[in-house]
């Protein structure tokens, strides 16, 4: 029986050896790949090192002009940023993130993956609203509960403006650290918030290489709408319950319109913000192009074809030439990067004769 | 609160009642009806020609009034084309609704004051407003709102008069009715209804749906076209043929159930017609502008203090006060901040409000008597 039990564990033993000797042959080419690798890197030491300094470099060159960055140089944890709320020190790399805007959920999926984002909001899983919704299906959701926000255990919660007040204090009695930014207009609007957010996620590599992609778009954008000898006229027009709304000066819609090289017919009225406004106005405006950044289930196809069919808008330039377009809402109204699709189908509708063609209509996402 | 109000109110009205009788007078109702109606008239008139000339587009005066004269099958000549779609298809159909839905519930106020002989009245008390706000934020929220250019509207309206009818309903259950089990009724329901409308705007996803029935709860004119008139034209015109024809059981309501039944007034049949001719009219009102406060309830009080109790006075008044305040209140909420529009239930309410208390307080012994 001692001598059964005996060769039973002699056999086990043979083959865990064998197993381990097994493994330990299997890594080594893997081990050595590494050191063939770094043969060459080896003999071009002095130029790898000029590179890093250069990349180190670029990224202080970068954080260093970034607005609610509080010491660039501070690279290690904690780590201070300025919030609309004030200063807030982040304790140590976030693994769990909340973000509680759209906005602010499609910029962070930009630069962690998406499993550290632990819970959004609603309508960041509504692919009417959210241009992210399609990786946040399985998502946990969070209301504005302080308790729900509290139950998912963030590490850190990046808010927009909007976001309650006493929420805002309610986590951080916590002990949560909770940052609220605005996601400012415009392409350099677009890149402080790409490397701030980097900042605060401790992903500023990432953040650096995503705010040079987006800012590529953009210059491919400019060098296209640049080239055009004439600016037309553009209203970003909705309706929502009979009212008229049009987008202005320093509107989201209107920053669209001008990065697509378009005169925004609002901003020009004297209109700023969102506003809404009479169909007399359209007629005294004249726009040139109009488009309608409303969803589809929201009447945008009834909306275009009452104005195509209203006799007092014939002549406007935009209904005389059938200039009016649908657009893709949730490009025009976001305050993220995606606006560029917004701003790029908006330069091929100004420009049809011009081939404009994006590179993608997707931006590239983190490992 | 609201039943010591109505007892109060009733046993002061018995004690006045033979001023009133003698203040209904036909000689003197007929001269104060005419110097009422004619400088109203011509108030309305007045507001209505402003309204017309004013706008985003700028058309000089004269073109607005030669293209107000071939409006009526005059020929002229040196109109421009789009200045008169202007004026015929967006100013016009526009300031006919504001003028409709200011009469509607100028007259409805009045109407609802009188039978619930309750200064605190107003046209939504039986729930209608709040019926109609509910079925338009269903039809704004679940998208029915795009389904087709008048849903809004008809939903609007089919809410309205449900609660109406729901109001109406718990009054009369168990086979009694009683104007105190009516107006608790109402604001029970009203205050349910308003629940389920803030429950709504919290759930809807997405700022459209959201900023949509804010705005619409703010109410506007914006928009509104001949297809809006023909809506809310027939339903307030007969609604407001049925109010003028009943002024005078109405007066006599006000003396007293009994004292109206001497007089030969059918008290249930008139009471019954004159809410339901002023739902018809709130709701119709409801459903075209949205919800527009303080209109109902301070047109009739005002023009009460100048007029009198009167109701074969006091309602087509309040018709035609009605009427110039909802228009004068969208002439400044399209042109103050021009070419962006305000919305008129804010304005009507910032301005109605500041000024109906200077005239309370200026006026405090006369509104103690009324």
């Amino acid at each position: 029986m001692l001598s059964i039990r005996l060769s039973y564990w002699l056999a086990l033993a043979v083959l865990v050896v064998g197993w381990f000797a097994a493994s330990c042959s299997d890594n080594a080419p893997r081990e050595a790949q590494p050191q063939q690798a770094d043969q060459p890197q080896q003999a071009d030491q002095p130029q790898q090192a000029d590179q890093q300094e250069q990349t180190v470099d670029a990224v202080e060159r970068s954080l260093a002009g970034v607005r609610g960055i509080v010491d660039p140089e501070q690279r290690g944890w904690p780590r201070e940023v300025e919030g609309l709320n004030g200063v807030v020190s982040i304790p140590a790399k976030p693994m769990r993130i909340i973000t509680a805007s759209v906005g602010h959920d499609e910029v962070t999926l930009a630069l962690v993956p998406g499993d550290r984002l632990v819970a959004v909001g609603a309508v960041s899983k509504d692919a009417t609203y959210s241009n992210a919704a399609h990786l946040l299906q399985d998502h946990a959701e969070i209301s504005r509960d302080p308790e729900v926000i509290i139950a998912a255990a963030p590490d850190v919660v990046v808010t927009s403006p909007w976001f309650p007040i006493e929420v805002v204090d309610a986590l951080t009695r916590v002990g949560i650290p909770v940052v609220q930014t605005e996601l400012a207009q415009g392409p350099a609007g677009r890149i402080n918030s790409i490397l701030l957010l980097g900042y605060i996620y401790g992903e500023e590599e990432r953040a650096f290489a995503f705010a040079d992609e987006v800012r590529a778009r953009y210059d491919a954008l400019i060098a296209v709408t640049h080239a055009q000898g004439s600016n037309p006229t553009v209203l970003a027009l909705t309706q929502y319950s009979d009212t008229l709304w049009v987008a202005g000066a320093d509107s989201t819609e209107g920053g669209v319109i001008v990065a697509a090289g378009g005169v925004n017919a609002a901003a020009e009225a004297g209109i700023t913000g969102n506003q809404t406004i009479s169909l007399e106005s359209v007629i005294a405006m004249a726009p040139q192009i109009i488009i309608i950044p409303q969803p589809i289930a929201f009447g945008a196809e009834e909306f275009r074809q009452s104005l195509l069919d209203h006799e007092a808008l014939l002549e406007v330039p935009a209904v005389a030439s059938s200039a009016i377009f649908l657009v893709e809402s949730k490009h025009f109204t976001t305050l993220s990067h995606w606006n560029i699709l917004g701003a790029e189908a908006l330069a091929r509708m100004l420009w049809p004769d011009d081939v404009f063609e994006p590179p993608t209509d997707h931006f590239s996402l983190p490992e | 609160m609201a039943l010591s109000v109505l007892t109060l109110r009733t046993r002061r009205d018995r004690r006045s009642a033979s001023g009133v009788r003698q203040s209904f007078r036909q000689a003197h109702v007929t001269k104060r009806l005419a110097i009422g109606l004619s400088t109203l008239s011509l108030l309305v008139l007045a507001i209505g020609l402003l309204a017309l000339a004013l706008g985003p587009v700028e058309i000089p005066i004269s073109r607005v009034f030669w293209i107000a004269v071939s409006a009526v099958g005059i020929e002229t000549s040196g109109i421009v084309r789009t200045e008169q779609l202007v004026i015929d298809q967006i100013r016009l159909p526009r300031i006919i609704v504001a003028g409709l839905v200011g009469m509607a519930l100028g007259l409805a106020g009045a109407t609802m004051q009188a039978l619930f002989r309750n200064p605190m009245a107003d046209p939504g008390i039986i729930g209608v407003s709040a019926g109609g706000a509910l079925g338009a934020v269903i039809a704004i929220a679940t998208g029915a709102a795009a389904l087709f250019s008048l849903s809004l509207p008809v939903f609007a309206f089919v809410g309205a008069l449900a609660a109406a009818f729901l109001v109406y309903g718990v009054a009369v259950y168990g086979g009694h009715f009683s104007m105190a089990t009516l107006l608790l009724a109402g604001v029970a329901i009203s205050a349910l209804l308003s629940a389920i409308v803030s429950a709504i705007i919290i759930i809807v996803p997405g700022s459209e749906a959201l900023r949509g029935i804010l705005f619409w709860l703010a109410g506007g004119f914006d928009g509104r076209s001949w297809e809006h008139v023909r809506i809310a034209a027939p339903l307030i015109g007969v609604s407001a043929a049925v109010l003028l024809l009943l002024t005078r059981d109405l007066n006599l309501l006000m003396l007293g159930d009994d004292e109206a039944r001497s007089m030969g007034v059918s008290v249930g049949a008139s009471r019954v017609l004159l809410l339901a001719a002023a739902s018809l009219a709130t709701g119709a009102a409801v459903a075209v502008s949205g919800t527009i406060a303080f209109v109902g309830l301070v047109t009739p009080h005002i023009l009460r203090l100048l007029l009198g109790p009167d109701n074969r006075v006091l309602l087509p008044m309040s018709a035609l006060g009605g009427a110039a305040f909802v228009l004068l209140a969208d002439t400044a909420a399209r042109t103050v901040i021009e070419p962006a529009e305000f919305r008129v239930g804010i304005l009507t309410a910032l301005v109605g409000a500041p000024f109906f208390i200077v005239l309370l307080i200026r006026n405090k012994r006369q509104v103690h008597s009324l």
